[in-house]
């Protein structure tokens, strides 16, 4: 085991969404309501906040395990604390980008956003299908206001596109 | 009614017959659909897990564009709908967040001022439309298809945004019943479709979904119903990768509701719009002729 970090509960909390840290009373109701737990027992709500508790920082930031959850928010809807753990969820994950861990498909949409205003373009198929329906072309997006924005959050270093 | 149609990004981009029904459905509803011009993607969770400030000014801009146009938004998909409506409630209560989003967005010309509501179709057809009107659009109606919705997440999560989970699942089930169809109870109905996994982590989100599937054919449904284009693409597509890799196989057809509605109403479906299904939809054409 790695060294315990006894601010990282509070990184958390100070973190946009995490606040939920700080009530988590270690029930287990979210686990018990998590689809993913459910299937795979390497995700395990309870569990990850009480590392983030102890200060389990390496342990919590640098794996898979942030990235597991669904974002459902069935767990936020029956936490007897009122509910967010499923936000600090966010909270943790906007920590473990900042040490570069993102799983490839989320950075793949990041980009996409960057460049066109959209997560995902349409695909050869669809284009050909909003022919044949009369749809048009997809909707044009304002990409230099996108841009604009994301660049005045910093979230273009966040995703390698910074200039 | 007139809305302000916010369309996302995964409609346009995977699932147009999503839209067009939507958009043959309208009409005959007496709902206005006006095009937001320059929007942008809603910000959904991925983006959310990246940045905080990045989430609540992109989907500000798109509440600020719908204020100009003095419209509600009415949203498809429930992606999009969760982000747009915290985003609203968030901004629309706490001052200092509205303070600091609104420094951005000054950047782009904008300011949130909170005059607007975000709209799931759901919502609008339940609410603003009324079940009645829309029952009595139905000119051919299902007889007695067996319907296992999938409402999704966040048409009814989290509840502090909602009127409750149970409460947005039976308005579904209600508009479904409307269209002569029937909605059946069965395991999991409120669970997520495991589709936010997709691209990320594959054989996770392939597991999830097969739990809600296995639940689905249990309960004896003939077909699946879907209102977000995630959990649409998940239980379609998903049902090959899960063939390939799970070595389970269900054959359940999935519609949207926009096409169950479309169907009920008298519209046909047009070829490619069959074709573009990945479960072929042999099974619920059949029931719909009365064969």
């Amino acid at each position: 085991m790695s060294s315990l970090d006894v601010n990282f509960m509070h990184d958390v909390a100070n973190t946009p969404r995490g606040r939920g840290i700080l009530t988590c009373i270690q029930c287990g109701r979210c686990t018990g309501s998590c689809p993913v737990a459910r299937v795979i027992d390497q995700h395990n709500p309870r569990k990850l906040m009480e590392m983030t508790i102890l200060g389990l920082r390496s342990e919590v930031l640098h794996g898979r395990l942030p990235w597991y959850c669904l974002s459902c928010f069935t767990c936020l809807d029956r936490c007897p604390q009122g509910g967010d753990v499923g936000e600090s969820m966010f909270a943790i994950r906007n920590l473990a980008v900042r040490e570069g861990n993102i799983p490839r498909g989320i950075l793949v949409q990041a980009q996409s956003l960057f460049d066109t205003g959209r997560v995902v373009t349409p695909t050869r198929m669809a284009l050909i299908q909003r022919g044949k329906y009369g749809l048009g072309k997809e909707p044009k997006v304002e990409v230099e206001a996108v841009q604009k924005i994301l660049r005045r959050t910093s979230f273009d270093k966040l995703i390698n596109r910074g200039s | 009614m007139r809305y302000a149609f916010f369309l996302g990004c995964l409609i346009p981009a995977r699932e147009p017959n999503y839209e067009n029904s939507v958009r043959k459905v309208a009409p005959e509803l007496g709902i206005d659909l006006v095009e937001m011009k320059g929007a942008n993607c809603c910000a959904p969770f991925s983006i959310q897990s990246l940045d905080y400030a990045t989430w609540l000014a992109l989907a500000a801009r798109n509440l600020c564009i719908a204020e100009e146009m003095g419209l509600d938004i009415l949203t498809l998909c429930n992606d999009c709908y969760e982000s747009l409506l915290m985003t609203n409630t968030l901004l629309k209560e706490d001052k200092e967040t509205r303070d600091a989003v609104n420094e951005i967005l000054s950047d782009v010309g904008l300011e949130f001022k909170g005059k607007i509501d975000v709209k799931s179709f759901i919502d609008v057809l339940h609410e603003d439309i009324g079940l009645e009107k829309v029952k009595n659009s139905v000119k051919e109606p299902f007889n007695g298809l067996k319907v296992a919705v999938q409402p999704g997440c966040h048409l009814t999560k989290p509840k502090r945004i909602h009127f409750g989970e149970w409460m947005g699942i039976s308005a579904l089930d209600e508009l479904v019943d409307a269209t002569g169809a029937k909605s059946i109870a069965y395991e999991w109905k409120e669970a997520c479709c495991g589709g936010p996994l997709r691209g990320i982590y594959d054989e996770v989100a392939s597991q999830v979904a097969k739990q809600k599937l296995d639940g689905i054919r249990s309960s004896g449904a003939d077909c699946i119903v879907t209102v977000c284009p995630f959990c649409h693409i998940e239980l379609d597509m998903g049902q090959l990768e899960i063939k390939r890799h799970l070595k389970e196989e269900y054959n359940l057809p999935v519609l949207h509701f926009a096409e169950l509605l479309r169907m009920a109403i008298g519209i046909e479906l047009e070829d490619w719009e069959i074709g573009a299904h990945r479960v072929p939809l042999t099974k619920v054409l059949k029931i719909k002729e009365g064969k």
